[in-house]
């Protein structure tokens, strides 16, 4: 598998360095080496450093020869440990955005917004697709809106994933739905992904067009307004929210609830809709408001971001199992994709 | 097609039949009339009848030439064959009750009660099953549980429908909830079948048994005590609810909320859960405790029951899409399908 003989490669450069304990830093001399596995590429490009002063090895991590951001990390590797306690040590954690597929009223061209309505045949399909991309990153907590379309793409996804720990929804709305909800065995919850949903991952609001065919919006509003309010910042239309409005929302969840999920070294998954997750990646990119109203995220093609050394960076989109893309792993990524390889041989 | 030769027979036996002003009963010989379209087959039995009084020709419908429960029932037709399904002279409604298939504390092997786990890949193939088997039946309405497993196999199995109504989730948690999930455009409201989720559906909870192994559980608290509580009638697990205080709320809930709707013809689906709708089957069916208790429902395979007159009849399983068996359709339902089958041309 490619993701062993990498790990091999590692051995066989590090053998190859001599370790320092001293304060000073390491220089690597470029080196290249291709490893090619049933046309999964990874090409690991050993690249100098800057002044970094570390007694450990460092690496650079694998380079993606795709056409998305290639970022060159250093990761810190300290001899004996296992993937967990390796991303708990470099603090990187995942974090997967899914936008769900096609509902009902996608079909019927109808503005939906905040009705909650399921998806398609095509929307499911959709989003076992994107479970199976995603089926090798690791998953420790999912937020999702409150709409059902959210709700059954994240759990839908789920199905595929190759860890097999069991999403359980948390229920808060009272007291009695806490309780009734309530597991008794350690073991369980430890194979278990909290779901959390919130309102505040919702599609934006569309208020009084909310329904309304987009023919018959036109003609009754105008196209320029129409056109103004679906594809401005700040313009809402009649009782809804301008996408402004709804990031104000969605970024202050994830800055409150997710974030620091994330700067624990939990791994988390996402599922909401264009908008609000158009709202996330502004913040999670530093788009400005020209270029996030332009910005089109494709439905079930999950998007991958990793947060290091309170960074997030973009790693593209995982490869589905027919393509033979590269795939912008990260050390610990290849790592946990390994032992779940061990795990289910 | 069958429900179209079928209608044309009921016409000609009505011609035969003659109809009748007096309030004397009519008796029919013994005639049997065979049709065999695509394999679907079609018994039509005139019976003679007990003494009952009435103005109008007396049909019995289709008798079911499979192994359920088949009903032998008397319907109102009048002298003219209308093709208007809201016959006010005999407001007929269908119900149809779906458990939801396997979920991945299932699979486990696990308790669990009214934790919120989600599907498998089974339970969804069980879900889209289900929905083929309804797919030519009425929906006007749909109530599920406060559980995802419930709500997703609900969705699901009307991905399949064959009536191009869409599902749409009522929220009605907070005023911001109702206010963000309205729809401004009456035709859309028309077109679409309000769902209603409540907790009252939900599976039995199973207090501190909930997330247990159930080797584990009898290793705990001894066999017998576990079968008591799995199959008892009134003996709720620590914390828990027995099966009684189960169908006490799920069949309040019924009758103050589902029943309505089926008394003003409103056709309706229910997807919830294994104790849930036992419970409500103990309801229609007026079964004892001992019986319920041994009433085992199937998964992925609903369940059709007529409302008529006050009265629950029970109509067994609407067959799958490769089984030859005879469906005891009403002639209503039988209506309903010949428009859906002309509509979908």
């Amino acid at each position: 598998m490619a993701t062993a003989v990498f790990h091999q490669a590692l051995g066989t450069a590090q053998s190859h360095q001599h370790l320092q304990n001293s304060g000073s830093h390491l220089e690597f001399g470029n080196a290249s080496l291709k490893l090619i596995s049933k046309g999964f590429k990874v090409d690991i490009g050993l690249s100098r450093r800057g002044s970094y002063s570390s007694w450990k090895k460092k690496f650079g991590v694998i380079q993606a020869s795709a056409s998305q951001t290639s970022v060159v990390q250093p990761v810190s590797y300290p001899p004996n440990n296992s993937s967990d306690e390796l991303r708990k040590k470099s603090c990187e954690a995942a974090l997967i955005l899914i936008r769900h597929g096609e509902s009902l009223w996608n079909e019927k061209n109808l503005f939906t917004g905040c009705v909650d309505v399921p998806l398609t045949k095509k929307g499911v399909e959709e989003a076992i697709e994107a479970g199976k991309r995603i089926s090798n990153i690791p998953v420790d907590m999912i937020y999702t809106s409150a709409l059902i379309r959210a709700q059954m793409t994240a759990m839908l996804a789920m199905t595929q994933h190759r860890r097999k720990k069991v999403p359980i929804i948390l229920h808060n709305e009272n007291e009695q739905a806490r309780e009734w909800s309530q597991i008794f065995s350690e073991d369980t919850k430890k194979q278990s992904i909290p779901v959390v949903t919130a309102s505040q991952l919702n599609e934006r609001m569309y208020g009084e067009l909310q329904g309304l065919n987009k023919q018959e919006t036109a003609d009754r509003f105008g196209k320029e307004k129409v056109h103004e309010w679906r594809r401005s910042y700040d313009i809402p239309p009649p009782n809804g929210e301008s996408l402004e409005m709804c990031a104000e929302r969605a970024v202050a969840y994830f800055k409150d609830h997710i974030e620091p999920q994330l700067h624990s070294g939990k791994n988390v998954m996402i599922a909401a809709h264009g908008n609000s997750l158009r709202s996330i990646i502004m913040y999670l990119d530093k788009l400005t408001s020209q270029e996030v109203i332009n910005l089109e995220l494709s439905t079930g093609i999950p998007m991958l971001y990793i947060l290091k050394g309170g960074k997030f960076i973009r790693r593209g989109s995982p490869a589905g199992p027919t393509e033979a893309g590269v795939y912008a792993y990260t050390r610990s990524l290849a790592l946990y994709r390994q032992k779940l390889d061990d795990m289910l041989r | 097609m069958a429900a179209g030769a079928l209608h044309r027979s009921i016409r000609t036996i009505q011609l035969h039949g003659g109809s009748n002003d007096s309030a004397s009963t009519k008796e029919f010989g013994n005639s049997s009339l065979k049709f065999i379209s695509k394999g679907f087959a079609v018994d039509v039995k005139f019976l003679s009848n007990r003494s009952r009084s009435f103005s109008h020709c007396k049909m019995h419908v289709i008798r079911a030439i499979s192994s359920h429960a088949s009903v032998v029932d008397p319907i109102w037709s009048t002298s003219h064959v209308t093709t208007n399904f809201n016959q006010n002279t005999s407001i007929e409604s269908s119900l149809i009750l779906i458990r939801h298939g396997e979920s991945m504390w299932n699979e486990k092997n696990l308790f669990t009660g009214s934790v919120d786990v989600p599907l498998t890949k089974r339970g969804i193939e069980e879900a889209i099953e289900a929905g083929e088997r309804i797919s030519s039946i009425p929906v006007n309405m749909i109530y599920t549980s406060a559980l995802i497993r419930a709500q997703m196999t609900a969705m699901l199995a009307m991905t399949q429908h064959r009536q191009k109504k869409i599902p749409i989730i009522m929220h009605d948690e907070s005023i911001q909830a109702k206010e963000w999930s309205q729809i401004f455009s009456e035709e859309t409201i028309q077109q679409s079948i309000p769902v209603i989720t409540a907790w009252q559906l939900n599976e039995r909870m199973y207090g501190k048994l909930q997330g247990l192994n159930k080797e584990e559980t009898v290793v705990k608290y001894g066999k017998e005590k576990v079968h008591e509580w799995r199959r008892s009638f009134d003996s709720p697990p620590p914390n828990g609810e027995s099966l009684e205080m189960c169908s006490q709320r799920a069949v309040a809930y019924f009758k103050e909320n589902i029943e309505p709707q089926l008394q003003n013809g409103r056709n309706i689906m229910v997807a919830a859960h294994g104790n849930s709708l036992r419970s409500i089957i103990m309801y229609l069916e007026k079964l004892t405790s001992l019986e319920v208790t041994n009433l085992e429902l199937s998964t992925g395979v609903p369940l059709l029951y007529i409302y008529k007159h006050g009265e629950f009849l029970k109509r067994g399983s609407p067959v799958g899409p490769t089984e030859y068996g005879v469906y005891a359709y009403t002639r209503n339902l039988a209506l309903y399908r010949q428009k859906l089958d002309e509509m979908v041309q």
